[in-house]
């Protein structure tokens, strides 16, 4: 700043007769001072107590509602994120007893489902044992009624055939020796 | 030279003659472009307090950067105690700042480029801190001119030093805007004759520099109403802290 301020005066000097009266700085002559002194208090004045009174309680009130605002809005979100973390937790206290009673209930259902499961065998296998061995009553029943059965079908076959070939009815008592005496000899190889 | 360069700092009577007591109180120039800048601090300031809004919008964000700016400041240099004084420097910064921006338009008048309003200025805040001074710590405030530390040979010459420093303080702090803003101003008027004298083929150089210089008075323009207003900050703050 003083480097070109020294630049201008002598410059300026040059240019003009610089402490001539007339071509001057008007800034020395002392006409118009007391006026510039007059206006410059009274519009100083003015500018300080308008200034004072109405415009900055009025930036200060907005910038003191601001920042309680931000503040409060702060406080609100440490408040709700506070209560989440509560809640956070809370939901994963119930998660976790929820997932052990999975667990528990998992294991009683399955406990429960395996007895039920093996007394249910236990009884069919016992209703099939029982089933089983009527059967196989059933079927030695069968097998020896169906020995004389055959010997009595095999008696009438024989007794027909010997009158068809023959023309002569046989006895029927020796007809029954005879085929008792063959199927006695031949049972053994079919049942 | 087409014309004066300090020419544009005369100042000369706009209506009717004002006298009171013989003293000639008439309505100037000066006077003129101090009302209006007066009047676009107010303005300005009105547009930018007229909505309280919770997300400003342009204007009241800069009137309340203004705000912080200044507040900043004060509280920077002089601490909480010169917080009742924060309109009288709010005030003053936008005053001064105001009255030199408008000074850069041209065909206008720059109200602090004339040492009677840098000076009164200067002068009401030197006797206002010193009035604070001796209020706020009685005569207890005359230990500003001896600082502690100072070896007994030397206290006589510093005090004596220290006196005349403070006392060149209004001197000073009204030269320094003054002397800024006609060094300005006359420069750019300067430069700008010498684009008329040299015509087209070597007018250009001079263009040139003064459209940087404008840009430098600009910056010269905020610079000397933040200097004014810290400097009042300093003085405020050595009379209600008293340590030196």
């Amino acid at each position: 700043m003083n480097r070109y301020f020294g630049f201008f005066i002598a410059l300026f000097a040059i240019q003009n007769d610089l402490f001539a009266a007339e071509a001057g700085m008007p800034q020395l002559d002392p006409k118009y001072w007391a006026s510039q002194a007059f206006w410059l208090i009274l519009v100083f004045t003015i500018l300080y107590i308008s200034i004072a009174k109405f415009y900055l309680p009025k930036i200060k009130s907005n910038l003191d509602n601001r920042e309680n605002r931000i503040k409060d809005d702060i406080e609100d979100a440490n408040k709700f994120n506070e209560l989440s973390d509560l809640k956070l937790k809370e939901y994963e206290k119930i998660l976790e007893n929820a997932k052990k009673e999975v667990i528990k209930i998992h294991i009683e259902s399955k406990n429960l489902l395996d007895k039920e499961i093996q007394t249910k065998k236990n009884t069919i296998e016992k209703e099939i044992e029982k089933e089983i061995t009527k059967a196989q009553k059933e079927i030695g029943d069968l097998k020896k009624n169906s020995i004389s059965d055959i010997q009595k079908i095999s008696e009438n076959i024989a007794s027909s055939i010997i009158e068809k070939i023959s023309g002569d009815k046989l006895n029927e008592s020796s007809i029954k020796a005879a085929v008792e005496d063959i199927s006695k000899k031949n049972l053994g190889k079919y049942l | 030279m087409a014309s004066n360069p300090m020419q544009q700092f005369s100042v000369h009577k706009i209506g009717p003659e004002i006298k009171i007591a013989g003293i000639d109180l008439s309505f100037t120039n000066a006077s003129l472009f101090m009302l209006i800048s007066a009047s676009i601090i107010l303005l300005f300031l009105f547009l930018g307090t007229k909505e309280k809004k919770i997300i400003p919008d342009k204007i009241q964000l800069i009137a309340e950067m203004f705000y912080t700016f200044v507040a900043k400041m004060i509280s920077d240099t002089a601490g909480s105690k010169a917080k009742p004084y924060f309109p009288f420097i709010f005030s003053l910064f936008m005053f001064v700042l105001f009255c030199n921006m408008v000074g850069m338009l041209p065909y206008s008048f720059t109200v602090t480029s004339h040492i009677i309003v840098t000076l009164i200025l200067a002068l009401f805040i030197f006797i206002a801190v010193t009035i604070i001074g001796f209020a706020k710590h009685g005569f207890k405030y005359l230990s500003i001119f001896v600082p502690s530390g100072v070896p007994a040979v030397l206290l006589p010459l510093i005090t004596v030093i220290e006196i005349i420093s403070y006392l060149s303080r209004p001197v000073s702090l009204s030269v320094r805007l003054f002397a800024n803003m006609m060094a300005g101003h006359t420069m750019l008027k300067v430069f700008g004759g010498f684009v008329i004298s040299l015509g087209l083929l070597g007018g250009w150089l001079p263009l040139g520099f003064s459209v940087a210089l404008t840009g430098l008075e600009i910056l010269v323009a905020f610079l000397q109403a933040y200097v004014f207003a810290i400097l009042t900050c300093i003085y405020l703050n050595d009379a209600l802290n008293l340590h030196h």
